[in-house]
């Protein structure tokens, strides 16, 4: 970290300690309390809708059990502060786990649903719990005695900006270690993700608990805060607030959720005061009005484009004036801003503040940690996770049958693979090899068949699970983490080195430091060895075709894999590249790594094969030596579509 | 045994409401792979639409002001909700304007109609019939038949005319069917007109057996997620069987241990579907090539 930024941070916690002096009147101090507590929420929310990218509509519901816990605790059972903080954290992950567990096991928008659905029940079940919760009378509590002082609504303050300080170091630490990069990683490739052993789901579901656990936090200061707590609070209402909070302040950042917590407590306070209302909306018509009058006149934009935000501004200034009464509209406005947001503002203010800084001054922005270490020949291998058994083949697929529908895209197919060796899967264009692939690595489930790897039976078992077993895969269609750096992506597939626990990254202990630096080391020594040293810290959507294809080996090779499957790795390469390319997969070989490898250049599949298992149509129609396929009549009819003889 | 009978009976009706919203988040699933989180808003602004229109004319002719009525709000909500999302391909800024238009309806709604429920005219006579011994309104029987009419109808619909074989082309491959030279853009609409035109149309049929008024979809359009979840999104025996199982599910609950607790089962079975099988009772697990 940069002293230019541990300065400002220091300086921005002094201004924060000092506020209340400036503002001493308790109401003041009442609503930045608020706006820490909610900061505190959105910096957890931000985690599930910004990096994992899934909405949960479930937060002021979250935010509720939070308060609620606090709440029955210290009103039914007098449970003192210190405890019931620390139990609506626990309680509410908890309900965080329920929810996600089962909404995210399938992908679209199932996890909005449920949220959506458990936050009505939770109001419901608050309403009716009368027994716990006192039902819509509400609970009343008071703030805690410490040494016999009563803490007031300013002492509380500090314990609010503590809690704050604290969430936003902790989060950042987790975003920032492997656990971060594993959030990220899901939301730019799903499959890869699975691929590289970090279970898609696994790490999803850990996001949301996560989360949960700050809003249960969140919530159990709230409760403290107001002394009084009723089920209305936690309505829908709220959930949109906060999601529009979180767009609006920008996702991804760890500022943007503080400025959108500002917003929207101080939101109901402008829209309360009708006068403020029509100073704010006249304002932003007259910007918007002057904004695009200059982007028009620059050209960097058409009128067409500019329309539809004029007219909403427009609408909006004027109906400040129409207006008596301006809550009863308060929902219409939320609903506009969203809008708004949405699509003029996707990265929020943040985003948008950066996109100009980006403009006039780059170099300001670090959007990748730059990685130094330089790799070597020593660090590229290392010991495998799983040693192999010796006897035996490494990999024996029996009878398996892929079955789409009434297509049968792999028919009663065997494989075996033995292992040290460089195993070719070859054929036509729709002959079922990628389908194998993916059958061998969990993606697809076969409909019939076995597959046992290292003696060990791995039909039906999730891609991540086999990933970890060690079999390792590149993609046809590649499929980096396109936004991050080259050795970020090999950073992925090292995941399975990080055996360091979430306390570890947050007291970034010495075991946490040992291995982040092994790591990289092994990271940057892959990358050597597949030529990539140089573009170590670029982003991989900016390589070009053949190098992604590379990077891709080394992602894989860093899974520590006992088998390795490349899909057709020499696609897009030139031809000293193919050459290099040979050379890397004997080098593999000599390792003890198996291959399997599909590919389309007959010149590779010959000069590094040991074994050639031809495929047509779903079923093998021949094995053996390169030599031995090549001579073989059935290959060369499928090949060539038509019999030896009529050639 | 009489009481349970009767139970289930209500809780037909109510199921059936819940399946026909549900066939409504289908239609827009299938051929975009998008939902409206504001069907709920659809079917009580075709209630209110409906509540207004009455006033005019009789229950009959008003069904096809509100069908019209419907189908232009759903293009409202594509045009200037989904479709812009689509173009991004972001589902995140499709569930976030949905759910800002449905605030905004609801708002809106509030603010013309009022805060207050309303009752609505039931166009057939109020007193139950008897069928040894349990009491059905001739209203129930209408939200059943006429639910199964809409439904049957689009279904038709989509098998048998040439526009509907471009909807079915849509919702199985939208790359394939643009190529095609099917307008997909155009069937996504469509598709929301429909959805938005059913819901509509269960609005005006669930309105006499309910109170009417800004926050009744809320609650309907959710319980109707779950029906679509648990009955699966692609299944449209699914939405029937999930409908009513929600439905006899919540009266009987309400009846045997307590109101304020009938909306609990539903959220409760559509846990369990997930965590079972999560493409839904009826559902086909779909296939994602890499």
């Amino acid at each position: 970290m940069s002293w230019i930024k541990i300065i400002s941070i220091v300086l921005a916690i002094i201004v924060a300690a000092v506020l209340p002096t400036i503002w001493p009147n308790p109401y003041y101090v009442h609503l930045m309390v608020i706006i820490g507590i909610y900061a505190i929420l959105l910096l957890g929310l931000d985690i599930v809708v910004g990096y994992v990218g899934e909405v949960s509509l479930g937060h002021a519901a979250l935010f509720g059990i939070g308060s609620y816990t606090a709440g029955v605790l210290h009103f039914q059972l007098a449970v003192p502060f210190l405890l019931a903080v620390p139990a609506s954290i626990v309680v509410t992950a908890f309900f965080g786990a329920l929810l996600a567990l089962p909404a995210l096991r399938v992908n679209g928008p199932y996890l909005a649903m449920v949220t959506l659905a458990f936050g009505t029940i939770i109001q419901i079940l608050i309403n009716e719990m009368t027994f716990l919760t006192n039902g819509p009378l509400g609970l009343s509590i008071r703030k805690p005695i410490w040494f016999g002082h009563q803490i007031t609504g300013a002492d509380y303050y500090y314990i609010v900006l503590f809690a704050l300080v604290l969430t936003l170091f902790v989060v950042q630490r987790i975003l920032k270690s492997h656990i971060g990069r594993a959030f990220e990683a899901l939301h730019d490739s799903p499959i890869a993700t699975d691929c590289m052993g970090v279970s898609v789901y696994g790490y999803k579901v850990y996001a949301f608990v996560l989360s949960a656990g700050i809003a249960g936090l969140a919530g159990s200061l709230f409760t403290y805060s107001e002394e009084y707590i009723s089920p209305n609070t936690y309505n829908f209402e709220l959930t949109i607030l906060f999601l529009l909070a979180v767009i609006m302040g920008g996702r991804k950042t760890r500022i943007g959720p503080m400025l959108g917590a500002i917003i929207i407590v101080m939101l109901p306070n402008v829209l309360s005061d009708i006068e403020l209302f029509r100073t704010i909306a006249t304002g932003i018509a007259v910007f918007t009005v002057a904004y695009a009058v200059y982007a028009v006149a620059t050209k960097q934009g058409t009128v067409r484009q500019m329309l539809l935000p004029l007219l909403v501004t427009l609408v909006l200034a004027a109906s400040g004036y129409f207006m008596e009464n301006i809550t009863e509209h308060r929902l219409t406005i939320f609903g506009v801003m969203i809008l708004f947001v949405v699509y003029y503002l996707p990265n929020g203010i943040m985003g948008f503040l950066r996109s100009i800084v980006l403009k006039y001054r780059p170099q300001w922005i670090h959007r990748h940690e730059i990685v130094s270490e330089q790799g070597d020949d020593a660090h590229v291998w290392s010991v495998p996770d799983h040693p192999v058994n010796a006897s035996g083949y490494l990999l024996e697929a029996k009878n398996i049958l892929m079955q789409f529908g009434g297509l049968k895209a792999l028919n009663e197919v065997n494989l075996q693979v033995s292992k040290g060796t460089v195993h070719g899967l070859i054929g036509p264009n729709g002959s079922g090899k990628s389908t194998m692939m993916n059958v061998l690595t969990g993606i697809y489930k076969p409909t019939a068949g076995k597959i046992e790897f290292n003696r060990k039976n791995i039909t039906g078992a999730t891609p991540s699970s086999i990933a970890a077993a060690g079999i390792a895969r590149t993609f046809q269609n590649v499929q980096l983490f396109g936004e991050m750096t080259a050795i970020e992506n090999v950073l992925v597939g090292l995941h399975h080195t990080y055996r360091h626990s979430l306390l570890d990254v947050v007291f970034h202990t010495p075991r946490c430091r040992r291995e982040k630096n092994a790591a990289r080391m092994r990271a940057a020594s892959l990358l050597y060895f597949v030529g990539l040293s140089e573009l170590a810290n670029e982003e991989a959507r900016n390589l070009p075709y053949g190098k992604q294809r590379l990077l891709e080996i080394a992602r894989a090779l860093a899974l520590n894999p006992s088998l390795l499957l490349l899909d057709e790795p020499a696609a897009g390469l030139t031809a000293p590249d193919i050459k290099e390319l040979i050379a890397m997969i004997n080098k593999i070989r000599e390792h003890g790594l198996t291959v399997i490898l599909i590919e389309h250049h007959m010149d590779v599949v010959m000069s590094i094969c040991d074994t050639v298992t031809v495929l047509d149509f779903g079923q093998k129609i021949a094995e053996g030596t390169p030599a031995e396929v090549q001579s073989d009549e059935k290959v060369i009819e499928a090949y060539l579509g038509g019999s030896v003889e009529a050639a | 045994m009489e009481i349970l009978a009767q139970l289930i009976v209500s809780g037909i009706a109510l199921g059936m409401i819940y399946a026909v919203i549900a066939f409504g988040y289908q239609l827009t699933f299938a051929t975009s792979s998008t939902l409206n989180f504001g069907q709920g808003e659809a079917l009580m602004l075709g209630a209110l639409v409906g509540l207004t229109l009455v006033g005019y004319m009789n229950y009959w002719l008003m069904i096809p002001l509100v069908l019209i009525f419907g189908a232009l709000q759903g293009v409202f909500v594509e045009r200037v909700g989904v479709l812009p999302a689509l173009k991004t391909k972001s589902e995140f800024g499709w569930i976030m304007t949905t759910i800002s238009l449905a605030i905004i309806f609801k708002n809106v709604a509030e603010n013309i109609w009022g805060r207050d429920d309303l009752t609505f005219p039931s166009p057939l006579p109020t007193s139950p019939l008897q069928f040894f011994g349990i009491r059905v309104l001739p209203m129930e029987i209408l939200v059943v038949f006429g639910a199964l009419a809409i439904m049957l109808a689009v279904e038709i619909f989509n098998r048998k005319s040439i526009y509907g074989k471009a909807v079915v082309a849509t919702s199985n491959d939208r790359d394939a069917a643009g190529l095609m030279g099917i307008n997909t853009g155009m069937v996504i609409t469509f598709s929301y007109a429909l959805s938005s035109m059913t819901a509509a149309f269960a609005g005006v049929l669930v309105a006499p057996l309910t109170l009417t008024g800004a926050t009744m979809g809320v609650v309907l359009g959710l319980k109707a997620f779950a029906v679509a979840i648990i009955g699966g999104l692609n299944s449209g025996m699914g939405v029937i069987v999930g409908g009513l199982l929600l439905g006899i599910a919540e009266t009987t609950t309400g009846y045997y241990i307590s109101t304020g607790y009938k909306d609990v089962p539903g959220l409760f079975l559509l846990l369990l579907v997930l965590a079972i099988k999560p493409a839904g009772m009826f559902g086909k697990s779909v296939i994602k090539k890499v």
